[in-house]
């Protein structure tokens, strides 16, 4: 089966008052795709809208040559129909089940029914538990049954509602390692919903940035993660040392935090904003921007030190454990090389909304 | 004197009353709270109607019910026509003002508790290939019994209490529609305290009782 045959494609509006989710994705089948942004940019209501428990105003969903939802040919499929594994970000087990019963609720008919709870007991790690109530597992443990369950019955879609969010830091790197064994492999569209970038980094093969209901950046993870379209992409990744342009000047950047020469031949008009990746300054007290530090913390490699700009911006830089160690409260300069400056727009158009969702426009789309 | 003397059919007539209407709100109660749950159109309108009994006079309601149920009613008046069958003042009016009574203490407890913790259970169940019957027996029922109970408990110790719903509907004729309530109201009329205070004893340890057997059965 080709991947075009079982990819997810949806085109999607939909609003409530006081937010709008307008997007158009598609999901192959090949590896994770991560899905991050804010709070509220409506990652969790797409994840709803896929699975069929909440109904966009226009648009079409697909899932290789089944559609789940047109709104031009009213076609509605109801949730039991899509067979969508969704995983809920705190699990919702049915308190009245225990773990076999729960893993075996979804179960598909002609499956053997004791032979399939004991292959999701043992690849969930959860030997041993199959008698228990949910009340009597930790989180880790709920999380698994959560996700054997959601394996067990063989989903076309998976969807991942923030999976790691409700255990603890030592748990979520192992669960993390567990669900690439079991989930990573599957010839399944995958969406993974979370807030926790090392999520992304470790799971997930593509990664879609949503910001105020609109897609604003998707790729392959590494490329995403190095090239943000914008500062508020740069933001939700986790980039911290953006300094607002207020002027340019000739090959320079101005700013009330001071002022920094450009490696650009042309000023970047568009850019409102630079970016200053914490590994390229180095503190040198005859040139660059005047800083104070903060803080200095041992990070094992590196040394991470908190600065504050003239204008008390702060600044994050890493240095090198071979490098001088500031003490807090020093004075002194940061020299920033030209080539690890990146300006970037403040906020960057969305990307392509395939079309203008009138139902008309989709009938001639999807005869 | 024995309290089968002060009104003789009195308490069999509630019971009889209260176990059909235990039946009803199960059934009823279940049924209405699920799908007030839901959304879809005209669902503020039965919710309006569900909830009238708790803000509406019982004495108006039954006064609204005697007018569409008796013989020249919108209702009374083709089931006695086709039928030759006259609802009010029967058994079955006295069950009807009892329902109506009761229903939305019945229903309100069980549409909360499905909104709130069985919301998403039902959703994780749809999305598990189950339909809504299924979600219903197999999800909904098991995870809100406590709620279930308390509903039930609330109708049907309100049923035993009706009394104007019943006045209209039941008439209140002696030995036929006069339930232990009404028997209450009956001897305090007649100014026999004695009966009045062996009766209002005896509804108020039926109604504790019936609070205890179901408050143990939502445990299980």
């Amino acid at each position: 089966m080709s991947d075009r045959e079982t990819s997810l494609e949806a085109i999607i509006d939909f609003s409530h008052p006081g937010f709008r989710l307008c997007l158009n994705i598609q999901v192959p089948t090949a590896g994770v795709t991560a899905l991050i942004g804010p709070s509220g940019c409506g990652k969790s209501t797409l994840l709803r809208l896929l699975a069929g428990l909440e109904t966009p105003a226009a648009g079409h969903i697909r899932h290789g040559d089944q559609v789940w939802f047109d709104r031009a040919r009213r076609i509605d499929l109801a949730p039991r129909h899509r067979r969508v594994g969704l995983l809920f970000q705190d699990y919702a087990l049915f308190p009245h089940l225990n773990v076999a019963r729960n893993i075996a609720y979804g179960l598909p008919r002609g499956v053997d029914r004791d032979t399939a709870i004991a292959l999701w007991l043992s690849r969930l790690q959860l030997d041993g538990l199959a008698a228990r109530r949910p009340d009597a597992l930790s989180g880790g443990q709920r999380q698994r049954v959560a996700l054997a369950r959601a394996l067990a019955s063989e989903p076309a879609v998976l969807l991942l509602d923030e999976p790691f969010s409700a255990v603890d830091f030592s748990l979520r790197q192992a669960l993390r390692l567990l669900f690439q064994e079991v989930v990573a492999d599957r010839p399944v569209p995958t969406i993974l919903v979370t807030h926790d970038l090392e999520d992304v980094r470790q799971v997930a093969d593509r990664v879609g940035v949503l910001i105020d209901g609109e897609l604003r950046q998707s790729g392959p993870t590494a490329e995403v993660f190095a090239q943000p379209c914008d500062a508020e992409v740069a933001r939700v990744l986790g980039w911290h040392n953006l300094l607002p342009v207020s002027s340019w000047d000739s090959r320079t950047a101005c700013g009330a935090w001071g002022s920094l020469p450009l490696a650009l031949d042309e000023p970047t008009i568009s850019a409102d904003v630079i970016a200053i990746p914490p590994d390229g300054p180095r503190l040198d007290p005859e040139r660059g921007l005047p800083i104070e530090v903060v803080r200095v913390t041992d990070m094992g490699g590196y040394h991470a030190v908190w600065c504050r700009l003239s204008d008390r911006s702060p600044l994050r830089v890493h240095l090198p454990r071979s490098a001088p160690c500031p003490t807090p409260g020093l004075r002194t300069r940061l020299d920033v090389p030209v080539e690890t400056i990146i300006p970037l727009p403040a906020r960057s158009a969305a990307l392509p909304f395939a079309l203008p969702l009138t139902t008309a426009t989709l009938a001639r789309r999807d005869p | 004197m024995s309290l089968l003397d002060c009104a003789p059919t009195a308490l069999l007539l509630s019971l009889q009353v209260a176990g059909v209407v235990l039946v009803l709100f199960l059934v009823a109660g279940i049924a209405l709270g699920y799908a007030l749950s839901q959304p879809f159109p005209l669902r503020g309108l039965l919710d309006a109607l569900v909830s009238l009994p708790l803000v509406f006079p019982p004495i108006a309601i039954g006064f609204f019910l005697l007018m569409l149920c008796g013989r020249h009613g919108a209702i009374g008046g083709p089931l006695h026509e086709w039928l030759g069958w006259d609802l009010v003042f029967s058994f079955p009016a006295l069950v009807l003002a009892a329902f109506i009574a009761g229903l939305p203490l019945v229903v309100k407890p069980i549409q909360s508790a499905i909104e709130g913790q069985a919301r998403e259970l039902i959703e994780v169940s749809c999305t598990l290939g189950k339909g809504r019957w299924e979600t219903l027996f197999l999800v909904v029922i098991p995870v809100i019994r406590r709620h279930i109970a308390a509903g039930l408990t609330l109708g049907v110790g309100r049923s035993f209490g009706e009394v104007g719903i019943t006045l209209m509907l039941g008439g209140n004729i002696l030995g036929s529609t006069e339930t232990l309530s009404l028997a209450i109201y009956n001897r305090v009329l007649d100014g026999n305290f004695d009966c009045a205070t062996r009766l209002s004893v005896l509804l108020g340890v039926l109604s504790l009782s019936l609070f205890m057997l179901l408050r143990r059965l939502g445990r299980l």
